[in-house]
């Protein structure tokens, strides 16, 4: 065991954003580690890790630094593994971390750890052409309508009626299915990441189990850090970017939701768990955690993973697509008008939980990798051919939710992250404290009277999920997106704050 | 052969005119006498009628020529009826010199896009590689400040796209809704190519084509939201049922 002293030696700054982690800092170490943060998230890193070895590695979590040398000690992983600025500890893989493996490698591996259990998870952006003073008069009922609308909270069950045969088909299908049923508008679909569906979900690869726990909560938010916001364009930073999302003024009113899989994706993930332990000791892959289990890609589990991911992916954008459907509905109900009027056009949707197969140059070469982000985002560049025609000449939107009252941005994709980092960027603030810290130390009512002196109301289903998710729990979502902006790999477009939060 | 000529003396049916026929020839002559020449009196054309004895009819048809003072003699079958043709034509002019001088290259024009609806293409009888149609093609390439193609056939397709794109009744409604959002356009100089092309004019030509990709890339995709949106119009019938809804804790 290293005294933090000795650890520091393999760490060195590279520029005043960007971090090198040296191969050495954990064993096996095959690319180098990366990691973005500004002075303040830095600390928190090196706070982190302190406390690690004054620990001497016992209790809780990993440091992030270590999870990034971990994951940088896997096989087949190419470039080098990267941590955004709003990494923090997570199971295997930090959150917040990408990395990319050589799809031509036998002995690349694909890791369920590294796409998270709550499988796409990832933010929607549906614009509106109102103003906060249209909202403002009518705020306390719209939240309320919305509540009544996207049922939320553990144990919630979603109000579209679905059949066991329904969700083969959704599963299948992806957002596909939700334009078949009437749920979307055909706009919406170039508008998703993967245009809302990937095509090598096979719903055979899902247990009945992960089916079972799925089927009632479709349209669901679910509870831990998912919401649904009512949010207004504070700053426009990028004015053409804006325009070309459909974003006109300050003070436009904007809906944000952030779900994922619900407990289907969670069970997919589990179920891959197991199978890859077996594997693992089948085909001798050797790991640095046993948090990351992983199988070689081309082998029967990591094949079987990879379809059911995508089936599970593809839930959770009918899911997204689902309560986007009811957002219009509670919108249109509370304004006596059409969400056609309402001009309520999805103006992203992003996953920053998957693995996805992309083309990468490495060195000047083209190659196809598995890419995975945990808890960040692909944010890819102007022209790129995956982003849709309406954002070739701007990048792809990047959101970035904030946390229960604070702002969310909307970025954009830029070619120094295509090149540095594989086109990712970071996906929201980041915990800064555990959850178990975060009950012991806030109380819920102060962190609901703040929200209130905000002017935001807020919908729970349940009063200490507060305290989890206060603003304090969490780092600072502006200097998250101020590293990615700094260090280039990705750039502020649009800033929106909240004045109505559902959550579960 | 002769097909205008006889067409202009409104003769019936002038494409079955064959000139090496005899008896077609020798009613032929007789027919622009009787109806067109008329040099002789009615009685002194027995000459012409007598189509029986070839002999006979040949030297009245010489005596005939001389008298209208033909340059071409009755061996050389095929200029002598051009001329008579011609001397045929000139007379049916001179009878109606006003109502003919009064016809006007638009009036044509008119008359002719008034055919075309009759007939299935009017283009496929153009000549295209005529001189004045290339010229005209030029012109309108000055006019619509279209740079230069050497094929004009080129030309002309890019002028077509033009007015179609910017001259149509939908494109100039378009425009004149468009010019209230002007702030939306950006400058080529700040739009990223991407890559790099060389030299500055190479730059430029690439973020041109990039930029009309793009728009054949919109194009594209408004149609696939079409066929969506035809789609749903079949298969579309969403449902909600708020009992189902239940709200965890």
């Amino acid at each position: 065991m290293r005294s933090y002293q000795e650890e520091l030696k393999y760490l060195d700054r590279v520029s005043d954003h960007c971090w090198h982690i040296k191969k050495g800092f954990v064993d096996n170490m095959k690319v180098d580690g990366y990691f973005f943060a500004n002075s303040h998230l830095e600390k928190l890193m090196f706070d982190e890790l302190r406390q690690s070895c004054n620990n001497k590695g016992f209790g809780g979590f990993l440091p992030g630094m270590k999870q990034i040398a971990n994951v940088a000690a896997l096989p087949g992983i190419v470039g080098k593994s990267i941590g955004l600025p709003d990494v923090h500890s997570g199971y295997g893989f930090a959150i917040g971390n990408m990395a990319a493996f050589d799809m031509s490698n036998s002995k690349a591996v694909v890791s369920p750890g590294g796409v998270g259990f709550d499988i796409n998870c990832g933010v929607r952006l549906l614009r509106t052409n109102l103003h906060r003073r249209d909202v403002e008069p009518l705020q306390e009922q719209l939240a309320q309508c919305l509540f009544d609308h996207i049922p939320v909270g553990v144990g919630s069950k979603g109000i579209i009626p679905m059949t066991a045969q329904n969700l083969e088909e959704a599963l299948e299908m992806g957002v596909d299915w939700s334009l078949r049923e009437g749920y979307a508008w055909a706009e919406d679909k170039e508008h998703c990441e993967e245009y809302g569906r990937m095509l090598q979900a096979d719903p055979s690869k899902v247990s009945s189990r992960a089916k079972k726990r799925g089927l009632p909560q479709l349209g669901t938010l679910g509870a831990g850090n998912h919401y649904a916001e009512i949010q207004v364009v504070d700053e426009i930073y990028d004015q053409y970017a804006a325009k070309k999302m459909g974003i006109e003024f300050k003070d436009q009113v904007c809906v944000m939701i952030h779900s994922g899989s619900r407990g289907m994706g969670h069970q997919v993930a589990t179920d891959a768990l197991v199978a890859m332990e077996k594997a693992m000791k089948r085909d001798q892959i050797e790991v640095n955690d046993r948090q990351l289990a992983c199988a070689h890609i081309q082998s029967n589990e990591g094949q079987d993973y990879l379809k059911g991911m995508a089936a599970a992916a593809n839930y959770a954008w009918v899911n997204r697509t689902s309560m986007t459907f009811l957002s219009r509905q509670a919108f249109a109900k509370m304004f006596n008008t059409t969400p056609d009027d309402l001009d309520m056009h999805v103006i992203y949707d992003v996953s920053h939980n998957i693995a996805k197969v992309e083309e990468h140059f490495i060195d000047g070469k083209q190659k196809t990798l598995l890419v995975h982000r945990k808890g960040s985002t692909r944010a890819f560049p102007p022209h790129h051919p995956l982003i849709p025609v309406d954002y070739q000449l701007t990048g792809q939107p990047v959101l970035i939710g904030g946390t229960m009252g604070t702002c969310s941005y909307v970025l954009t994709g830029t070619e120094q992250g295509m090149m540095e980092t594989f086109g990712t960027t970071c996906h929201g603030a980041g915990r800064a404290l555990s959850r178990a810290k975060s009950r012991r130390n806030l109380d819920y009512t102060d962190v609901l009277n703040a929200l209130n002196q905000k002017g935001i109301s807020i919908r729970v289903a349940s009063p200490k999920l507060v305290m989890e998710e206060a603003p304090e729990s969490y780092k600072n979502v502006t200097d998250v997106v101020d590293t990615c902006h700094a260090a280039g790999i990705s750039k502020k477009c649009i800033k929106l704050r909240p004045i109505a939060v559902i959550k579960g | 052969m002769f097909k205008r000529k006889l067409q202009a003396l409104d003769f019936p049916d002038p494409s079955m005119f064959d000139i090496q026929d005899d008896g077609q020839f020798r009613s032929m002559v007789l027919w622009l006498e009787d109806q067109k020449i008329r040099h002789y009196k009615i009685e002194d054309r027995a000459g012409l009628r007598n189509f029986d004895s070839s002999n006979q009819w040949t030297s009245a048809l010489q005596e005939y020529l001389t008298g209208l003072h033909c340059p071409y003699s009755t061996e050389n079958r095929r200029s002598m009826l051009d001329w008579l043709l011609g001397y045929a034509v000139r007379l049916e002019y001179g009878d109606n010199a006003e109502k003919y001088s009064s016809v006007t290259p638009e009036k044509f024009l008119e008359r002719q896009s008034q055919n075309t609806r009759q007939s299935s293409n009017p283009l496929e009888n153009l000549d295209f590689n005529d001189p004045q149609f290339k010229a005209g093609v030029t012109s309108l390439s000055m006019m619509l400040k279209i740079p230069p193609h050497e094929n004009h056939l080129e030309m002309l397709k890019a002028i077509c796209l033009l007015v179609c794109e910017k001259f149509s009744p939908d494109a100039i409604a378009a425009i004149s809704q468009a010019s209230k959002s002007e702030d939306e356009l950006i400058p080529l100089d700040q739009t990223a190519l991407g890559f790099e092309a060389g030299d500055m004019i190479m730059t430029e030509v690439a973020k041109i084509l990039r930029l009309l990709h793009i728009r054949d890339l919109r194009d594209l995709q408004t149609k696939i939201n079409a066929a969506i949106v035809a789609v749903q119009a079949i298969t579309a019938n969403p449902k909600t049922d708020s009992r189902l809804g239940k709200v965890g804790r």
